[in-house]
């Protein structure tokens, strides 16, 4: 049972790396999100044309793909990364263009309504953005963000590849010393689950207090 | 000013291939109170609209205030506006919408308070005691803090009429203002107009189907059909004796609609 107990640490210790790069990953996804997202509504074509390109190459590449260029490819380049720092501009990349095509729906969703009144109000295009679309447009995106945040967590299992000692990298550790698959991947498979539930309560929450004033607006 | 305050000159419109504003041109002098009538499709509607920027002309010139709205100086050369001369052109205009547009997200008070905030730069507390004025003055002090949600369509637009107001502009636009609500509810945003044409010097353009209170508010009626002027005049002569077939084919229409002239 002692020996089980050590095993267990192991794998919690391996948990927190899987936080941490669920964390900093969708830190990073929401802020790409948001600039790929506008950037591809800009009334500037190249901006536009950046954004896309961004959007289409990191949905259209497998993350395997992508986590091996960042973290093999890119020191080549001079780029030399931790592991850590590649499994999260990985997670964050590709997550990201997913998210900002989330922005780009959320954001086109919002009443021309909307819109015709702010310039009638002559509000600034930033103005327009920041006091009347994006507050509307934001509920609608949340939904989505959390399902996004669900599928970067999944994902951080593929950064045992680079040698980053998360959850399952953890798990496949106690798996070769005990030869024991079964207790070591129940373990984690509850582990990963309740994560997911955190993240679905939390974004939840924080919807239903965005939305505590728009009651019976749609 | 001694001129008009609105100049429209050889002024063309198109959707595609739709022709809505066929080389109109006619002026708009200062205080002069407007009602824009005829069938849906004349025209009348985008010519609010375009007033307001919120849609761009494909042939010649509006002038707003003795200065042109789509077109600037640059290098000696007249050049289509940018977005900074449009900002600079629109503190003139105010309008209000046939679905009011308000925002859902903002109370009454910050529904009204947002531009004045944003864009003159008040304090807070000045565009407040002002929108509480306004507030007032259109029977809805006691609303400041309600949610859009929370009123009714009337209520509503007399909001959106406050709130186009705060902003003080020169030319206040309405674009069926009334269409979209009760039968019950229309008076109550007819009587607040009404006492804004009586106690402003504000010039107005308003696009209606209500003729009877066009022949109360109107200094001046200007009948369009297919993007052209048709008839124009005192209120009276164009309700009481239109000249035109046209106008008198409308006219029909609408008292055989139910509609009081």
């Amino acid at each position: 049972m002692a020996e089980w107990s050590g095993y267990l640490t192991l794998i919690l210790q391996g948990a927190l790396v899987t936080v941490q790069l669920t964390l900093m990953g969708s830190a990073l996804a929401l802020v790409v999100a948001f600039l790929a997202g506008l950037g591809r509504i800009a009334p500037w074509g190249p901006l536009r044309w950046l954004a896309t390109a961004y959007i289409e190459f990191f949905r259209g590449t497998s993350i395997f793909v992508q986590l091996f260029w960042v973290y093999f490819v890119l020191p080549f380049a001079g780029a030399s990364l931790s592991p850590l720092a590649a499994g999260v501009l990985a997670l964050g990349l590709n997550v990201g263009a997913y998210g900002a095509e989330v922005v780009r729906g959320a954001v086109l969703s919002v009443p021309r309504d909307q819109r015709e009144a702010t310039v009638a109000l002559n509000l600034t295009p930033y103005q327009r953005m920041r006091h009347v679309i994006l507050p509307q447009a934001l509920p609608l995106m949340l939904p989505t963000f959390g399902n996004n945040a669900i599928e970067l967590l999944k994902a951080t299992a593929v950064v045992s590849l680079i040698s980053l000692t998360d959850m399952t990298f953890q798990a496949q550790v106690v798996r070769a010393q005990t030869g024991s698959t079964l207790v070591p991947f129940l373990t984690i498979l509850v582990l990963y689950f309740l994560m997911a539930l955190a993240i679905s309560a939390g974004v939840r929450a924080f919807e239903r207090r965005l939305t505590a004033g728009l009651d019976g607006v749609r | 000013m001694t001129g008009p305050i609105i100049r429209i000159d050889r002024l063309d419109k198109s959707f595609g291939a739709l022709k809505v504003l066929d080389g109109l041109s006619f002026d708009v002098m200062p205080g002069e109170k407007l009602a824009l009538i005829g069938p849906s499709g004349s025209g009348k509607t985008t010519i609010l609209r375009i007033l307001m920027t919120l849609e761009t002309i494909s042939g010649g010139h509006v002038e707003v205030c003795g200065e042109q709205l789509f077109h600037m100086q640059r290098g000696g050369r007249e050049v289509p506006a940018d977005e900074a001369h449009l900002h600079h052109m629109r503190r003139h205009i105010g309008m209000v919408f046939q679905h009011f547009n308000l925002f859902p997200h903002k109370s009454v008070l910050d529904n009204i308070t947002l531009a004045p905030i944003l864009t003159k730069g008040e304090p807070r507390a000045k565009a407040e005691a002002r929108a509480k004025e306004l507030l007032e003055m259109v029977g809805l002090a006691d609303k400041a803090e309600a949610m859009p949600s929370q009123l009714s369509g009337g209520q509503k637009q007399r909001v959106a009429i406050a709130r186009a107001l705060a902003l003080k502009p020169r030319i206040m636009l309405f674009d069926e203002v009334t269409s979209a609500l009760d039968p019950e509810l229309v008076e109550e945003v007819l009587l607040v107009m009404k006492r804004l044409a009586a106690e402003t010097d504000m010039t107005m353009l308003l696009v209606t189907h209500e003729m009877g209170f066009a022949h109360e508010f109107a200094d001046r009626v200007l009948f369009f059909d297919k993007g052209r002027i048709v008839e124009q005049g005192p209120p009276e002569t164009i309700f009481r004796h239109p000249t035109h077939e046209r106008t008198q084919a409308f006219l029909r229409k609408i008292i055989a609609a139910g509609h009081r002239v």
